[in-house]
């Protein structure tokens, strides 16, 4: 029979070492975790801000027009 | 027949088309498909807005019927797509190159080249503003997946860009790198 103790290998609590600053799930420092979510929002409101479209804008008062009747 | 829709509602669905293009660009790396994406969303937001109810959150919504769109889309039409994924990065770092610097480069590129799962967690909770419950509606899955998702996706892009996890510097730019 085949041993079963390979199948522990996985799902071991992560125990940063270092000060408890350290975040146990993901074993980053809030620093570092603060600097990647600059860095996500950064990217994503870089798009969010642009003006908005000119034809979604029309789009929507199209659908408003349609509506009505 | 449709009810007449209010016109706060309205302005609502307007106030969200930001958030709603850099979620669907986030999601396909294309801007003009998301555009295309965001259209569908505010045409079947409209047509179906009896089932939302007023008051309730009205984002969380409005990005579950994008991602829907995009995943059915996605699925129906799978082989074009696999092309699209290789050519995902290559367009959102030529992109990179029109306009930030080198850092957000770096960044862009390696977000860009994130399991897809975890770039829409990290997206929704780090860039979008929704907690891991609203994140776990409008991804269909358990919030365990997605708190499991944005450690992976953080760890991840640590590796990517070489940074070091333990970094504990003052807070601000510039952290250092391990490699």
């Amino acid at each position: 029979m085949p041993g079963v103790s390979e199948k522990l290998e996985h799902g071991a609590p992560q125990t940063a070492g270092g000060p408890e600053a350290i975040d146990a799930a993901s074993g980053l420092s809030p620093n570092l975790q603060a600097h990647i979510g600059r860095h996500v929002r950064a990217v994503f409101d870089e798009v969010a801000r642009e003006p908005v479209p000119e034809h979604l804008l029309r789009l929507l008062k199209d659908l408003e027009r349609s509506g009505d009747k | 027949m449709r009810r007449k829709v209010s016109s706060t509602l309205r302005d609502q669905l307007v106030a969200e088309i930001g958030s709603l293009r850099a979620f669907a660009v986030s999601l396909c790396g294309d801007k003009e498909r998301a555009d295309d994406l965001v259209q569908e969303t505010l045409f079947k937001a409209w047509n179906h807005l009896e089932s939302f109810k007023e008051g309730t959150n009205l984002k969380a919504w409005l990005f579950t019927i994008l991602r829907n769109t995009y995943f059915s889309e996605r699925r129906k039409r799978r082989r074009e797509v696999e092309d699209a994924d290789g050519a995902y990065a290559a367009r959102l770092s030529t992109h990179a190159e029109q306009h930030g610097h080198m850092d957000m480069q770096d960044f862009r590129a390696a977000l860009s080249e994130l399991p897809d799962d975890q770039r829409e967690a990290l997206v929704l909770v780090g860039a979008a503003g929704f907690s891991y419950e609203e994140a776990a509606e409008i991804s269909g899955c358990a919030v365990g997946t997605i708190k499991s998702r944005v450690n992976r996706a953080r760890n991840r892009l640590a590796t990517m860009l070489g940074l070091d996890p333990e970094e504990t510097g003052p807070e601000g730019e510039g952290l250092s790198k391990t490699a």
